[in-house]
């Protein structure tokens, strides 16, 4: 049973028009930040053994995150790669340039071989497009098999961390959903209601005729799938099933084998503090043999959804570089206080506060880039030095003086003397120019030798706090001071 | 014929499709080595800190040692890979005396499902991670290491690799390949962890050394 907090919380099965970060957060209910907070602390306690095990990993991250830019400037050319390398490995490729033409793709391989039951892998680009929704529509079971994402499809809430998303859940809440949904007594034991979901969802695994699931790597040599699990459901998904279907963003392009390594060192350590995850696949194309298990086909499908877009900002394209560890979630105190939830997308923490903004646009998410202290800790950990803090200020930037999505959020005036203001500080002979012109307001303001009560845009400031009266130039001051000087020396 | 990914990603980037590729950054070096018997040391101390049982074993050893490990786990249905090494030790024969029922690797995934048992070599090793390396054919099938509650992995030790760089760039053209680090493993209920969620619950590591 889910709290009816929890029910109002299904703001993430379709995309928002509009995410109200700061009443979202003020309605998260207290027992999310405490239990966030439990699994923010074990994460970053792993991660921290696991960094300090490895001299070079400062290193490791350095060259982590020239490869992950390397790889978006030219990657163009590594996409072609990497189509023309999984077709000859006889798999197909669909390029999706929307959610939209991505879901369609989709359910046209569902529907042209007759699928009923589809078993999913926990997977970013499938949340992002609402995939369930539409094979739902379409009369398709979509069964989520991670047990975190089976727990919360079972609440109907969206997730509320990365690597754990039914944390905010109680034992007794699980248990008691599992007794509802599959009609038995379940027992309020975390192991016992593992092994309930293993023998539920194993009769799905055997069942179902096609796997759906994401990917963490693609790499261009060799056309290949990488996927990172910890249970096995990934496994299942594309072991048993004669169709495997990966929706995968453009963005998690690898050059080659050799550069799968650094991240293959990074992910791990830095998501859940294991120097690998339990299972590791790496997909070339659909089975050999048919006695050897895995899909008779395999589709990749490449989804593109804005992503080409966010290209074209030098400073947020960076967002790009993400692999999706987590770890500036698990550090991020405003992330802690707040969950998953309140960033209303799926995707949350800082690196969500500087994705949904790109991707929905600044109309939409416009609050987000503002859910931040700008305290840093999120570049610190990152594993590719995303320099969240940086597009955090360029996003408010973007927000405030409006762009492609949106309009201004701040005054005609007030643009006009932030212009101003620029161009005397690019401009030496405006600057001096307004530094002798300005003393002359002082009688008009002046009480007590402050100013107060400017007009209109400068009011902003002065009905806060009083400015000092302008006085004299402080190269003025300064000539004064050393002729003074020199005088007393002699 | 243009893609229009690919046409908005050059027009992004301000790149054309006579742009050339910028050199790769280089790559952090693999470790290095130990010797083989600091490496297998360490192999099997990984195992143990992911709740995986490890040992050492000559071929001698191996019939006792199975025989623990079938009353241990209460063990009534196996199957195994069909490779030159298991037959070679004659892990098939060792189970039919003890009464167990062999099911075929390549046998529909239902029977498959049944088996309590699933005996696979491994390719190649990790000992810094504590990492089989599993490829994949009609002799060597996915689903043995992956059905059954109890996964045991037979190493040859000439499959220590020093770090992964090694194992990629002998099998990167594999069509399939698994690395297995440890029990499968959930902590998704109030962060309890949790082994064997999906995939094998017990994981057994007989490292072979010779006699």
């Amino acid at each position: 049973m889910t709290s009816p907090l929890h029910q109002e919380l299904i703001i993430m099965s379709e995309t928002p028009s509009y995410i109200a970060f700061e009443e979202y957060s003020e309605r998260v209910p207290a027992s999310i930040p405490a239990a966030v907070q439990q699994a923010t602390e074990r994460f970053v306690a792993g991660r921290a053994a696991r960094v300090g095990e490895l001299p070079q990993w400062e290193e490791l991250r350095q060259i982590g995150s020239d490869i992950r830019q390397h790889t978006l400037e030219n990657l163009d050319i590594y996409l072609a790669r990497l189509e023309a390398a999984v077709l000859s490995a006889g798999g197909h490729v669909h390029w999706a340039g929307s959610g939209e033409q991505a879901r369609q793709i989709v359910l046209q391989i569902a529907q042209a071989n007759s699928v009923k039951a589809v078993v999913k892998s926990k997977s970013m680009a499938t949340e992002e497009i609402h995939l369930n929704d539409a094979l739902e529509e379409a009369g398709i079971e979509a069964l989520e098999t991670d047990l975190g994402e089976y727990i919360i499809q079972l609440a109907g809430t969206g997730p509320s961390h990365i690597i754990v998303p039914a944390v905010h859940l109680t034992k007794e809440e699980v248990a008691a959903l599992f007794s509802k949904h599959l009609g038995i007594d379940a027992p309020t034991d975390p192991t016992e209601l593992a092994r309930i979901a293993r023998e539920t969802l194993r009769e799905k695994f055997l069942s179902a005729q096609m796997g759906i699931t994401g990917g963490n790597f693609l790499i261009a040599e060799s056309g290949t799938l990488v996927m990172v699990t910890n249970e096995g459901n990934g496994r299942m998904c594309t072991t048993m099933p004669d169709l495997h279907v990966a929706v995968v963003g453009i963005d998690k392009v690898v050059p080659d084998w050799e550069s799968l390594t650094v991240f293959l060192k990074l992910l791990a350590r830095s998501a859940t503090g294991q120097k690998l995850s339990t299972y590791t696949q790496f997909i070339t194309g659909p089975r050999r043999a048919e006695g050897e298990f895995g899909p008779k086909e395999f589709h990749l499908v490449l989804l593109d959804n804005g992503r080409s877009k966010i290209l074209s900002d030098p400073v947020g394209r960076d967002v790009l570089k993400c692999i999706r560890c987590g770890a500036c979630a698990n550090v991020c105190p405003v992330y802690k206080n707040v969950g998953g939830f309140a960033y209303g997308s799926f995707i949350s923490g800082p690196i969500g506060a500087i994705l949904s903004p790109q991707m929905l646009g600044t109309q939409a998410a416009r609050e987000l880039p503002f859910a931040s202290t700008l305290c840093g800790a999120c570049a610190e950990v990152c594993p590719v030095k995303i320099p969240i803090p940086t597009i955090l200020l360029h996003l408010r930037r973007r927000v405030a003086e409006g762009d492609e999505f949106s309009e201004p959020t701040i005054s005609l005036p007030l643009r006009a003397t932030a212009a101003l203001a620029s161009l005397a500080l690019a401009w030496n002979w405006i600057y001096r120019f307004g530094a002798r012109l300005l003393p002359a307001i002082n009688p008009f303001f002046r009480r007590d030798g402050w100013l107060s009560g400017l007009p209109y845009p400068i009011s902003r400031w002065t009905k806060v706090r009083p400015l000092p009266s302008f006085g004299s130039r402080f190269r003025q001051w300064w000539r004064a001071r050393s002729a003074e000087r020199k005088g007393e020396k002699r | 014929m243009t893609n229009p990914t690919i046409e908005n990603i050059r027009r992004s980037l301000g790149r054309t499709d006579q742009s050339a590729l910028s050199p790769r950054p280089a790559i952090y070096p693999p470790r290095q080595t130990e010797s083989a018997a600091a490496e297998i040391d360490r192999f099997l101390r990984e195992i143990k800190k992911l709740s995986g049982v490890g040992r050492k074993l000559s071929a001698g050893d191996v019939e006792p040692a199975l025989r623990t490990l079938l009353s241990e786990q209460d063990i009534h249905t196996a199957t195994a890979w069909d490779t030159a090494f298991l037959k070679q030790l004659g892990i098939t024969e060792m189970l039919q005396a003890q009464g167990v029922k062999l099911v075929s690797p390549n046998a529909d995934k239902r029977e498959m499902a049944k088996c309590d048992l699933g005996i696979t070599e491994a390719d190649y090793v990790l000992p810094e991670t504590g990492t089989l390396v599993l490829r994949s054919s009609y002799e060597k099938p996915r689903a043995v290491s992956l059905l059954p509650r109890v996964h045991l992995a037979i190493v040859r030790p000439d499959s220590l690799r020093a770090d992964m760089h090694q194992v990629f760039a002998e099998a990167k053209h594999d069509h399939y390949l698994l690395f297995i680090t440890g029990p499968s493993r959930t902590a998704d209920i109030e962060l309890t962890v949790t082994l064997g969620v999906h995939g094998p619950r017990n994981l057994y590591v007989w490292v072979q050394t010779p006699q």
